[in-house]
């Protein structure tokens, strides 16, 4: 059997395929994130009993729940803080968050700022739709300034949040940024972080045709993927302004930081513990 | 099928067909075209893709057909 039968057939066994078909829609990325990330797994040989996925709320939320291993569907913004505790309480696991730009940046953007700033060890994968896909398509702080929402019918005033460039800014050991048309970095990407420690973030920019696509003139999957393909450069030493997303614009994409050896916040605290143990 | 005798198969690909919900991504993205829109219905209203090889159009293993499935609903078997 090739390597790439193989990890067909054992991600069935990672999958809660009695849940299946999913509840996304035809066409949403959510579902080739998971892919990629469950292929990313397996590559790096990670038992099963010590990976634990949490999730906040959302269409991409609901990922935790399709996967065979202990996973945590969280309340709305607080997967970050789920999952602080978690690895607080058992540092052997591989603790990875897996949600949506609404969840991680709008109700829980001060947990991912200050949990990156304390570089908790934990991976961060990011699936931006630029939208609130699960209430309906509500703008969002991702959401690209002019674009269509439920709640921007004359186009988003707002500016986005530069992802990779706060992840940067705040000192994340790992920051990348691809589409899901790039499945192969991406699967590649996700490999990379799951061997390193410290707050990795991956956002992966995906496809909400139902109700981001529809009001911006990508009304099939499709469309939204065809989007990607054409727009999409490849740049690691991207500048702030090449990693700004546009509306309709390009999207710079790869790998934008990839630092080794910066003690994560578990591994300070332990230290604590063994100073303060040795003094008394 | 063909019948053609040259014609050497490299791979099968089976569509788990009540997983699919026909976003054509496979159809899109498959290299050498031996995924097509199927007169098909499952139990969802989707049509889902039917494996077809001829002379001209032949499955060459890539495997990116599962990789761009968001519905874990194929499966590439390899022939040795
Ligand atoms: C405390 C709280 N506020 C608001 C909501 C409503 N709500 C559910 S999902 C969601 C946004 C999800 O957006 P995102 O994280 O981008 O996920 P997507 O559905 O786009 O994958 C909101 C606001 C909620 N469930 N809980
Ligand atoms: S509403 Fe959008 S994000 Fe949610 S499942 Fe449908 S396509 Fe995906
Ligand atoms: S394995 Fe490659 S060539 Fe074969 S059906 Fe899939 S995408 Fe097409
Ligand atoms: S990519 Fe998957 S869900 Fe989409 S049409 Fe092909 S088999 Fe169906
Ligand atoms: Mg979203």
């Amino acid at each position: 059997m090739s390597l790439m039968e193989e990890l067909r057939m054992n991600e069935e066994n990672l999958l809660r395929t009695e849940r299946l078909p999913h509840v996304w829609c035809p066409g949403c990325g959510i579902g080739i994130v998971l892919n990629a990330f469950l292929r990313a797994v397996m590559r790096r040989k990670i038992d099963p009993n010590k990976l634990v996925v949490v999730s906040g709320i959302g269409c991409t939320g609901r990922a935790a729940g399709y996967v065979n291993v202990d996973s945590f569907h969280t309340t709305h913004g607080r997967g970050i803080p789920f999952a602080v505790g978690i690895k607080f309480a058992r540092p052997d696991l591989n603790v990875v968050v897996f949600s949506g730009d609404g969840d991680l940046f709008a109700i829980g953007g001060n947990h991912f700022v200050n949990a990156a700033r304390r570089n908790h060890d934990l991976l961060i994968i990011a699936v931006n739709n630029f939208t609130y896909g699960m209430t309906g398509g509500q703008h969002g702080p991702t959401t690209p300034t002019g674009a269509y929402t439920t709640t921007t019918p004359y186009g988003n005033p707002d500016r986005p949040f530069n992802i990779p460039h706060l992840a940067i800014s705040l000192g994340a050991p790992y920051v990348a940024r691809w589409t899901t048309y790039h499945v192969n970095q991406l699967q590649n990407s996700i490999y990379k972080a799951l061997g390193m420690k410290g707050f990795r973030v991956i956002e992966i920019i995906s496809q909400c045709p139902t109700v981001y696509g529809r009001r911006n003139t990508m009304r099939t999957p499709l469309s939204m993927m065809e989007y990607f393909q054409k727009n999409s450069i490849i740049k690691n030493d991207a500048s702030f302004e090449e990693l700004e997303i546009k509306y309709k614009g390009r999207i710079v994409v790869g790998e934008f930081r990839n630092v080794q050896g910066i003690p994560t916040y578990e591994e300070r605290y332990e230290d604590i513990i063994r100073r303060a143990q040795n003094e008394s | 099928m063909t019948e053609n005798k040259n014609f050497k198969r490299k791979a099968t690909v089976k569509i788990l067909e009540d997983r699919c919900k026909g976003c054509w991504y496979c159809v899109n993205y498959c290299p050498t075209k031996v995924l097509v829109v199927s007169e098909k219905l499952n139990a969802k209203g989707y049509h889902p893709p039917e494996f077809r090889e001829d002379e001209e159009h032949v499955c060459i293993a890539c495997h990116l057909c599962e990789l761009y499935c968001p519905d874990f609903a194929i499966v590439v078997e390899e022939l040795k």
